[in-house]
């Protein structure tokens, strides 16, 4: 299975960085709190963002007996070296504004110090400072690699912040918070990257020497020390640390390290001697160490433990993902030229894999010779006689990478005997071109002429168990061959049959004759024209589908009479009054379009039973057109009266009807083909095509279609198709 | 008169040999305030262990350490072996480690009696996963070199003295 560069990087570098980073993680979580405990304690005085140098330097001097140094830390507590009265050596928090003394430093706690240290260097000095250098660097690749990922997964960098469709909950969750965290965690990467760099002296950051003139020094005018005009100009808060002349000397001076520079004054006249911006590198450390440890502030702080510890979900989450994937793999019996079942599938991520491995194996266990594989491998099978083509979309309406070159495969390598195809398309409604690599593969099949379609297109919405079990259902009727939705897939249990109540049957006269059901549900549970009813003749597994239309809060079938036949004979019997026990099948694909300016309807034969439920409860008079066709007038006598009383309360605005057998013989088909203009103008638009009845019509209607949209609208119908503008339901 | 002459004349040498009169004539140690100097070298904060030398070039006592991790206590190697695996409680005279380009000002509290006596000052460094120096710098304990600015060898650029006159 090919899968892309950054993706095959990402795991690749999470691999060999993990055991590391998970380390550096959990430590990095606790570290985190550290700021966060320090900053509790009270040593920060409210005024000091406004005091100068020249407000605190001279009662700090009065205060304490000798200072030889202050400095202010990353709390904004500040800390006093110097000796007391008595010559003892003093080391203090004093409040700048009072002088008054707060407390002593206490030593860092031996916890922190030990997670520090592993942190920072496993317990390894050198060697291990390095791996964790290594380990900063591979978690920025990761999170570049990371970025492209969602930038694809997300179909461009505009929609990088829209909705995340769920897949699972690793690979979800996965996303989301890796979207969310991205930044702290690039920042955490990038700063401690740089911290190894300068740890190793890969950046130079080597400090400035003051160069002071003392030939030129001056020991007048002697100013005051709340005079000294430097020290009315800068802020306590713009100062690292301030080392205090050793003597009275005239040639000892203050040296302010400043946040940005390093000053030295004069002593007694308060002239400045020299000024040194520190070099870019120096500053960059300093950036960096505020935003790796969050010493500045303890809300980052607490951001840098929030993402740290998102680092710690993304190694389970990225494995979870990865021991899916790989569980997904094909295992093969049989090779590709002996087998008779042949499975293709396109996937990305490999979720639709699992439901390929699900139809390869119960052919297997039924003693088949299948073969599975991926688009890309596809070629000439001697022995196919039944080709399933199971695919996802992936971006905007590609091809997943494993299927890219199916097109010119399938050009290249035409298969010598007939083979059924069935094509299955897994998507989600949340995307916008819902399975349309799905659609252009059908299209794609139906044009070989040694393609015969066996089971019209499915599609399975956000993996829906009922979706997949409705196409295994249509094609195991059509191969008699068993197809069941494992028990793993379905993980709802079926839904209870609910009691339906017989309430009219027209019966037929003729053998092959179409008749109408009708049907009153005893508990009323949302029916929408266009489901599907599923009934069980022998009260066993095996069940029918039947299309619903819904008229007078009733359920109507329409029903061809097969001679012999297991549902339609069953159907046939039923007197009014009766009960059975049959199931709604939501078929929310084939719903009247809310939203639609214009709808057309085309159907042949009982496909037309949907659309008379969608028409009588058509209150809002949506424009709507019925396209049908039948064998002769009297299949359409039954549905006469209804049609013209919907057309005159206007919630059917025109009728086309087709006879095969009689008059003009015409098909539904014919009479679009004498409307194209109009179709096309439907679909320009934003109209909605319905399609319902034999498969045969649709795949005339789709051609059609397929003519009509190249020639008048320049596009291909699986473009109509993606975007829910071609609705089907055919069988 | 030649008995109170006696007295006199010592007390006036005692009072200009040692430099700090008050305390030290109370409890016989002096205080010097030092100043120690760092170059701009590259790498974590260097850990200065000063340390009172006696005529045999034996270790007689510790006088400052500057670090304050004992982890790192092993490096300074010389002084470790001699007195910081055995030196009980040195919390009183341990400061902060100081980086390249900083400086540390610390008070020494010194015996009056060793001063000019063939005892040495020694100022030892190491820096991890760089070299250590046994003698930085080492100094005679004089009068003289107590007031005076002396150039280190390694890490240290130059220590400075100054009598404490605080009080």
């Amino acid at each position: 299975m090919t899968i892309s560069v950054w993706r095959y990087s990402h795991l690749a570098l999470a691999v060999s960085s993990f055991l590391l980073l998970a380390l550096a993680s959990i430590t990095g979580v606790i570290l985190a709190f550290e700021p966060v405990s320090q900053k509790m304690q009270p040593y920060r005085v409210d005024t000091f963002s406004e005091l100068t140098l020249a407000q605190t330097l001279p009662v700090l001097k009065k205060n304490i007996a000798e200072i030889s140094e202050l400095s202010v830390d990353a709390n904004q507590f500040v800390l006093v070296k110097g000796s007391d009265e008595n010559g003892k050596n003093l080391t203090a928090y004093v409040d700048p504004q009072t002088g008054k003394i707060l407390g002593e430093p206490t030593e860092q706690s031996e916890f922190f110090q030990w997670a520090t240290a592993l942190h920072r260097s496993l317990f390894l000095k050198e060697i291990g400072r390095f791996f964790i250098g290594l380990t900063a660097f591979l978690l920025l690749l990761i999170t570049v690699s990371g970025t492209m990922l969602i930038i694809q997964r997300q179909r461009g960098l505009k929609r990088f912040f829209t909705r995340i469709v769920r897949d699972n909950f690793a690979q979800y969750y996965h996303v989301v918070l890796g979207r969310l965290s991205l930044i702290p965690i690039f920042v955490i990467a990038l700063s401690g990257t740089y911290l190894s760099l300068e740890r190793f002296g890969l950046v130079n950051t080597e400090k400035i020497s003051p160069r002071v003139n003392f030939d030129a020094i001056q020991s007048k005018p002697q100013r005051q020390l709340a005079d000294f005009a430097v020290f009315n100009d800068i802020r306590l808060s713009e100062v690292q640390r301030i080392e205090f002349p050793f003597s009275d000397d005239v040639e000892d001076y203050y040296t302010l390290k400043l946040k940005d520079r390093e000053l030295t004054v004069n002593q007694i006249t308060g002239d400045i001697l020299s000024d040194d911006r520190y070099p870019t590198a120096v500053l960059l450390t300093n950036l960096s160490l505020d935003l790796h440890t969050g010493r500045a502030n303890a809300l980052w702080a607490i951001i840098l433990a929030v993402a740290a510890g998102n680092i710690l979900f993304f190694i389970y989450s990225g494995f979870a993902i990865t021991w899916k994937r790989r569980a997904n793999r094909v295992r093969n019996n049989y090779s590709a030229d002996e087998s008779r079942f042949i499975i293709l599938v396109g996937s990305e991520n490999g979720s639709t894999f699992r439901f390929a491995q699900l139809i390869h194996q119960q052919l297997l266990n039924q003693g088949e010779k299948s073969f599975l594989t991926e688009f890309n491998k596809y070629t000439v099978f001697p022995k196919a006689e039944h080709l399933i083509a199971l695919t996802a979309t992936y971006g905007l309406g590609d091809a997943p990478t494993n299927a890219r070159r199916f097109a010119t495969l399938v050009e290249q390598y035409p298969q010598p005997q007939p083979v059924r195809y069935s094509v299955l398309g897994f998507g989600s409604h949340a995307y916008p071109d819902f399975c349309k690599f799905a659609f252009e593969v059908n299209q794609l099949l139906s044009r070989q002429s040694w393609a015969v379609p066996l089971v019209d297109i499915h599609t399975v919405n956000d993996k829906s168990p009922e979706e997949f079990g409705l196409w295994a259902e249509a094609w195991s009727q059509q191969t008699k061959l068993p197809m069941s939705v494992s028990s793993d897939l379905l993980k709802t249990p079926p839904p209870k049959l609910d009691t339906l109540t017989v309430t009219d049957n027209t019966r037929t006269a003729q053998p092959d004759g179409t008749f109408l059901v009708r049907l009153r549900a005893n508990r009323r549970n949302g029916v929408t024209s266009g489901d599907l009813l599923a009934i069980y003749p022998a009260n066993d597994h095996r069940e029918r589908l039947y299309s619903i239309g819904v008229l007078d809060h009733e359920l109507q079938l329409s029903v061809r009479l097969h001679p012999g036949g297991f549902g339609s004979g069953f159907l046939h019997e039923l007197t009014p009054g009766q009960t059975i026990q049959a199931r709604v099948v939501s078929n929310n694909h084939f719903h009247f379009p809310q939203k639609a300016p214009e709808v057309v309807m085309i159907a042949n034969g009982t496909g037309i039973a949907p659309f008379l439920g969608m028409i009588s409860e058509n209150k809002q008079q949506i424009p709507c057109h019925l396209y049908c066709g039948f064998r002769q007038r009297a299949s359409f006598t039954m549905y006469r009266e209804f049609l013209e009383a919907s057309q005159s309360a206007q919630q059917l605005t025109t009728l086309h009807v087709a006879y095969s057998r009689e008059g003009d013989k015409q098909y539904v088909s014919n009479l679009l083909t004498r409307d194209a203009d109009f179709i096309a103008n439907v679909l320009a638009m934003n109209g909605v095509l319905m399609i319902c009845g034999s498969l045969g019509m649709q795949k005339d209607v789709l051609e059609l279609l397929e003519t009509i949209c190249q020639t008048k609208l320049g596009k291909s119908v699986s473009d109509y198709q993606s975007h829910s503008q071609i609705l089907m339901d055919c069988y | 008169m030649s008995c109170l002459h006696k007295i006199g004349l010592l007390m006036l040498t005692l009072v200009f040999a040692s430099p700090s009169a008050s305390i030290a004539q109370q409890s016989g140690t002096s205080q010097y305030k030092c100043m120690i100097q760092m170059t701009n070298y590259m790498g974590e904060g260097a850990y200065i262990v000063v340390s009172l030398i006696n005529g045999k070039g034996a270790y007689e006592k510790t006088l400052y350490v500057l670090g304050s991790d004992k982890k790192w206590y092993p490096d300074v190697k010389e002084w470790h072996k001699a007195l910081g695996k055995k030196t009980p409680n040195i919390s009183a005279i341990t400061g902060a480690s100081v980086a390249g380009g900083d400086r540390s000002v610390v008070m020494l509290d010194i015996d009056n009696a060793k001063i000019n006596k063939d005892y040495k000052l020694r100022f030892e460094s190491a820096v991890e996963d760089k070299n250590y120096h046994v003698k930085d710098l080492e100094i005679p304990l004089t009068t003289e070199a107590l007031s005076a600015k002396s150039e280190g060898t390694g890490y240290i650029r130059y220590v400075r003295f100054s009598p404490n006159t605080s009080n």
